[in-house]
Parts: structure tokens; sequence; C-alpha cells
């Protein structure tokens, strides 16, 4: 049948070995673009009052004055070795800085897909029962209107309008108030940890404004996608049997019709999340997030070739992984998938 | 005459299509006595599907809108119920069978886990843990032969007034019971191996085993009226034989009043009790099987009857009915069936077809009603 469980692990095991060829692709992208564009950020790094023997000595520790396959070579055994380069203002290894911002990205992403799946599908559900009435186009107007507006225009908006209102000041969401032990570096998941009532209603409520503003410019694919295919479902034939059962209208739509219309948003939603993480760029920078985002700004200002490297790793592994947890998903949701 | 489970009175159904509409069924009336078996046949596109999905209010809305008529079932009009109260009557009540075994089951469940909601549906009304119509009717039990009282359906208040009682006193229906009622109506059905079909998926069984599998579910609700709509018709023709006499059997032990909606005669007559012939969305004839199939008292059942083939006799050509169905959004004037008629003359292209009158007895002593000017003449019908 190909559907027992060791198909499953195989499967995921195939799609783990894909991410190896992707990471590689993304690299070599990613290393020749920026060493193209920059050849010898030396003295921009070194700043301008740096005298030539330290500009010279950069540019030796960095290997710059040899061929950009030999500087490959030697960033390729450093990535390998764990040493994923420093950063160039302080010297700092970039990995345990990317180890620490990417969960903070995570949260933020979670938190906006979380929002899509318990608010957009829902959405989606009602536009679709109630097709061509009133409700149908206020939801239209609703997810359009995410749809249009641009993303720096949705974050300015609700950090300068909303954010007094709920006591963040300055457009600074970075929780740093009460300090709790960084253990997963997800503000929210680390009070909750601490058992720290206060810190977790401070993380939260610092948290909600920028995965609203995510989630709401993104929100429209999960709504229209399930929309459309909840049109697609609920005239078909095992619709009417469900309601000959006797089953109330919401079991209809929530258990029977949607079920059938998720395999599709599954599918949309994997990608949508993989790209919303980049996407978290403009939203860090818009409220000041310490995540992947914000630091991937920082980092292709700062001429920081490493950082953007690590980062960009990151993203990739990021939008692989979501992919294939939404075949997983796809899989589940859908008896008749086989894992192949 | 026993008094009746489904009284259809007067129905009269619009679609809309595009800027147009068109009337899928034109005042349209039925009587269905508890216990039997009521047929009703035409040619594709005459209503009788129309006619089956309007009773338990099933027809999407729009396009579909019912314009006039009364759908009584157990002494309530279910017009009058507010939407919100129909699933209260489906299931237990009326339960369905639809026409495309491929389509009707859910390819995301077990088909164990969509009988068993079926059984629990039914299980929490009869604890009373549910709204339903009518609370406190007993489940019809298919073992004994005795004319179904399942789902004495509506009139009870909406929210059981016994709900908190009922939760302290009696446990809800657990899920071995449940699993226990599956199996055995799968075994029902003739499915000898049923613990190992209950953890099949729709689409790992043939279409005949999933047809069967909807007639399971429909009965495990167990309905005090079931509508077949075409049960057998996408099936291949072994398998429709198969299913066929299986609800032959079951309609014996089960004894359940029928709605049984086909465009095949044979298996009208096989089948049912009483028929209903419909044209262009108008019930022509109306009557007991036997004396209609005898003495047909409407030109068009007449000539349908005269286009089965008949297997020992060698005929020569096979008399077909010639024309076709007319278009729903252009009937002709006066009769409808009046361009394919022989007997039709002047008053039948001028006046619409009359109410379907009841006759004086037949041959074979039943009466029977026809919705023809001239019945006495059908049986000289060139």
């Amino acid at each position: 049948m190909g559907r027992s469980r060791s198909d499953l692990v195989v499967f995921i095991a195939k799609r783990l070995v894909q991410l190896v060829p992707v990471l590689l692709g993304v690299i070599v992208i990613t290393f020749f673009f920026t060493h193209i564009a920059v050849s010898n950020p030396c003295a921009i790094w070194s700043g301008p009052k740096a005298s030539p023997s330290t500009i010279a000595a950069c540019v030796r520790n960095n290997h710059f004055n040899d061929s950009l396959p030999v500087q490959f070579y030697y960033y390729l055994l450093g990535l390998l070795s764990g040493n994923w380069g420093t950063d160039p203002l302080f010297h700092t290894p970039v990995l345990p800085y990317l180890l620490t911002t990417f969960p903070e990205t995570l949260e933020l992403v979670l938190t906006a897909t979380a929002m899509m799946i318990f608010v957009g599908i829902p959405l989606g559900v009602v536009a679709a029962a109630s097709n061509g009435r009133i409700a149908d186009h206020l939801v239209r107007i609703f997810y359009l209107s995410g749809w249009a507006t641009p993303t720096y225009i949705a974050g300015v908006v609700l950090a300068i309008g909303l954010g007094p209102l709920l006591g963040v000041s300055g457009g600074d969401f970075s929780t740093a108030t009460p300090p709790v032990p960084q253990i997963t570096h997800m503000s929210v998941i680390d009070s909750i940890i601490a058992l720290n009532g206060a810190a977790t209603v401070d993380a939260i409520v610092h948290l909600i404004l920028p995965a609203v503003a995510l989630a709401f410019i993104n929100m429209g694919i999960a709504t229209r996608m399930t929309r459309t295919s909840m049109l697609e479902v609920l005239p078909l034939e095992f619709v009417k049997t469900a309601r000959m059962k006797g089953l109330g209208e919401f079991w209809v739509l929530y258990k029977h019709a949607l079920r059938n219309a998720l395999i599709t948003t599954t599918t949309v939603l994997g990608v949508t999340v993989g790209t919303m993480v980049s996407g978290t760029v403009v939203i860090e920078s818009v409220f000041n997030w310490p995540g992947l985002g914000k630091y991937a700004y920082d980092a292709i200002t700062g001429y920081d070739f490493a950082g953007t490297i690590g980062v960009v790793i990151f993203f990739a592994i990021v939008v692989v992984v979501a992919n294939l947890i939404s075949d997983i998903l796809y899989g589940i949701l859908d008896p008749r998938v086989e894992w192949r | 005459m026993p008094e009746s489970l489904l009284k259809v009175e007067h129905l009269t159904v619009d679609y809309a299509v595009g800027a147009g509409t068109f009337r899928a069924l034109n005042d349209v009336s039925l009587e269905l006595a508890p216990g039997r078996v009521v047929g009703v046949v035409g040619e594709t596109g005459c209503g009788k599907s129309t006619l089956g999905h309007s009773i338990p209010r099933l027809l999407p809305e729009p396009p579909a809108k019912v314009k006039t008529g009364k759908i009584i079932f157990q002494g309530t009009d279910l017009m009058r119920l507010p939407k919100w109260r129909m699933p209260g009557v489906r299931g237990t009540g009326i339960g369905m069978i639809f026409q495309e075994p491929i389509n009707s089951l859910n390819p995301a469940y077990r088909v164990g886990d969509q009988i068993a909601e079926s059984v629990r549906i039914r299980k929490l009304r009869e604890h009373g843990l549910t709204p339903r119509v009518k609370p406190d009717v007993k489940g019809f039990d298919y073992s004994k032969r005795e004319l179904p009282k399942a789902a004495d359906v509506v009139t009870g208040p909406f929210i059981p007034p016994n709900v908190s009682q009922t939760l302290k006193t009696r446990s809800p229906p657990m899920t071995k019971e449940i699993h226990a009622e599956v199996l055995d109506f799968l075994r029902l059905v003739r499915i000898n191996d049923p613990e190992r079909i209950t953890n099949l998926f729709p689409h790992e069984l043939s279409g005949g085993m999933r047809q069967r599998i909807m007639i399971a579910m429909a009965l495990s609700g167990k309905p005090a009226l079931l509508i077949a709509d075409e049960p057998t018709s996408a099936l291949d023709v072994t398998i429709q034989a198969q299913v066929l006499t299986l609800m032959k059997e079951l309609m014996e032990e089960v004894r359940t009043s029928i709605l049984f909606i086909s465009h095949d005669l044979g298996v009208i007559a096989e089948m049912a009790d009483d028929v209903g012939v419909m044209y262009a969305g108008h019930m022509v004839e109306f009557g007991p099987v036997a004396e209609i199939f005898e003495s047909p008292r409407h030109p068009y059942t007449k000539a349908l009857l005269r286009s089965i083939p008949n297997k020992y006799k060698d005929e020569g050509v096979l008399p077909s009915l010639s024309g076709s169905v007319p278009n729903l959004s252009k009937l002709p004037d006066g009769c409808t069936f009046n361009p394919r008629c022989p007997l039709a003359r002047d008053v039948c292209r001028k006046k619409p077809e009359p109410p379907l009158a009841t006759l004086p007895p037949g041959p074979l002593g039943q009466v029977h009603k026809s919705a023809c000017f001239f019945p006495e003449e059908v049986p000289t019908m060139p």
C-alpha cells in the first residue's frame, strides 16, 4: 500500500537528504553574490580611521587576496567544522547568534501561522458557506485588504497606532522587561517555563502586534484557498450523506467538508509559512523584533557576509522543513496518498 | 387505510438558471403509508430526484426554490420547520441512499467510523442527549418484524427538558456498544468480514461494496422513511442485481417505508407496492404497481411499458417513444405530453393537463389515479 509507518520514515529521510543539495545551492549562490558584489569589504569593516596595517591584517585573515573558489573552499571548511564566520564589527561568532535569534523569529512565525489556521481557515469556511451573500463579501474585503496592504504599512500602523495602547512605547517590541532564563529563546515559552506570570503577559503583549501584522498580510492565502476548495467540496454527494445522517450544519461543514478541503489548503500553507519566515525581514525591522529577519537586515546593510549566508541557510532549512511538514500533513489528511 | 407516514401535497419547485427559471416539480402530490414501498419512475430530468431531495429539504437553495406545497412527515409540515431544526428529522426520521456510491462516502474517514457516526447520532437521540424532534420514541428494532415507529419525529421541545437528569442517570452510549452495532449493520447488508471492512477507506472498496455500506449507514439511523434515489443506476449490471436482491431481502427484514426512485420500470415492478409515474415535473399516474402495469391509464405510462424489452419473444423492432422529454424551460402549451401523445387532440393542446383524478377500479379491482383527459381511451391506444 505504501502507507505503513516505515514508508513514512523512508519518505522523511529521503526529503532530508534532498535538503543537502538545496543547502549547497543556496550557499553557493549567496556566497558568490555577496563576494562578487563587494570583493573587498575590509575598508568598510575596519572603519574610516583604520590604519593600513589593520586593513591588511583583515584582508589576510579573510583570504580576500585569494581567488573566489579558494575563498569559498575556506568558508565551506569553516562551515563544516562549526565555525560559521565572525561578525565584522565585534568579531563575535555568527552561529551562536543565529541560534539565539532564530527561535525568536520562529515564535513570531508560528504565532502568525496559528492565527492563519484558527482565524483564516474558519473565515474561508464561513465565506464558502454563505457563498455570494453578505458574510462572503465581508470576508473578501477583510482578506483582500490584508493582501493589498504593504507589509511596512501594516507594521507601522499597528506599532504606532496600537502599540501605546498595549503599553509598548517607541515601537520597540523586543521583550526585555522582566528577565527570565533564556532556554528556548522564545520569550513566551521561556516565561512560562520560568513560571513568571508577569513576564508571560509582557511577552504575549509584545508578541501579539508583530504576529497580527504578519498574519494579516498573509491571511488571504489561507482564507481564499479554503473558500475555493470548500466550494468544490460542498456540492459533492458525501456532504449530502453527512447532512442525511442528521448532523448539524457545523459538523457537516467542519468535520466532513473542511477535512477534505484542507488537503489543498495545507499545501499552500506550507509554502506560505516558508515565505513568511523571509517576510519577517520587514516586520522585524519595523517592530524592532530581535529575530532572524532583523539580523538579516543588519547583516546585509553591514556587509556582514558570514551573517548573511548564515541567515539564508536558516531560511532555506525552514522552507524545506515547512514543505516537508505540509507534505506529511497532506498524506495524513488524504488517505489515498502514498508516501513516496 | 392507515394514517400516512409521508404526505407530499401540491409541491412545486422552481430552479433559477441564469436569467430564467424552470419548473422542476409542478403540483406533485404523493402519499406513503407506513411500511409501504412507493416507487417513482420517469425519464432523466423528469424531476424524480428533485422530489426525493426536496422531502428532507436537501435541495440547494438557491438555485432551487420551493414555491408552494407541504411535506407532511408524521403529522408535521417540514416546510414550516426552521432550517436549523431539519437535522433533527434527518437520520432517525428520514434516511437517504444516493445514486453515486463513488462520491457518497467521505473519502477521508474509515468506513467503520462513518457508520459509527450515524449510530452515535441515533443513540444520543434515544438517550435524549441531543435535540430531536420528538423525544420519547424508542428506536426501531429491525430484528423483529413490526411497523417502524422509530423517530416518530417532530413536535417536542427543541431542547430536551431532562438533559441534566439524563446525564446523571444514563451514561452516554459506549463506544464498544456502537462498534458492535456497526458490525451488526454491516452483517445486515451481507458483509461477511465486517471487522476488516470497518478499517478500510472508501477508495479501497468496490462500487457495490460502497453502496452496501451506504445502505448500512442509512439503516443504522433506523429511519422511519428511507429514500433510495436511484441506488443501483451507477453500478454494473451484475452488481445492480446483487444490490437489488439485497434491498429486496432487507425490505422483508426491515419493513421500513421506502420511497424508491428509479428510471427502470423493471426495478420498480420488483420493489414497489405503489408507483408514481412522472413526466416533465408532473405526476401523471399514481397507484398500485400491479394495477398500473396491468392497465395503464396514461399514454406515457403505456408507452414506457411497451418499451421494456421482452426476453423470450422476438417481436422485431422494440417500440420506442418518439421525441424526447421537453425542455423544462420551454414546456409546450396545453398538456405537457401532447406533442408525443398518440391520443392528443385539440383540448390537449389548449388546456393544461387535469390534476390526478381517481379512476374507477381496473381489471384487478384496485383504484388508481391518472392525469389524462381521456384515461378510458388508453387501453385501446395505437
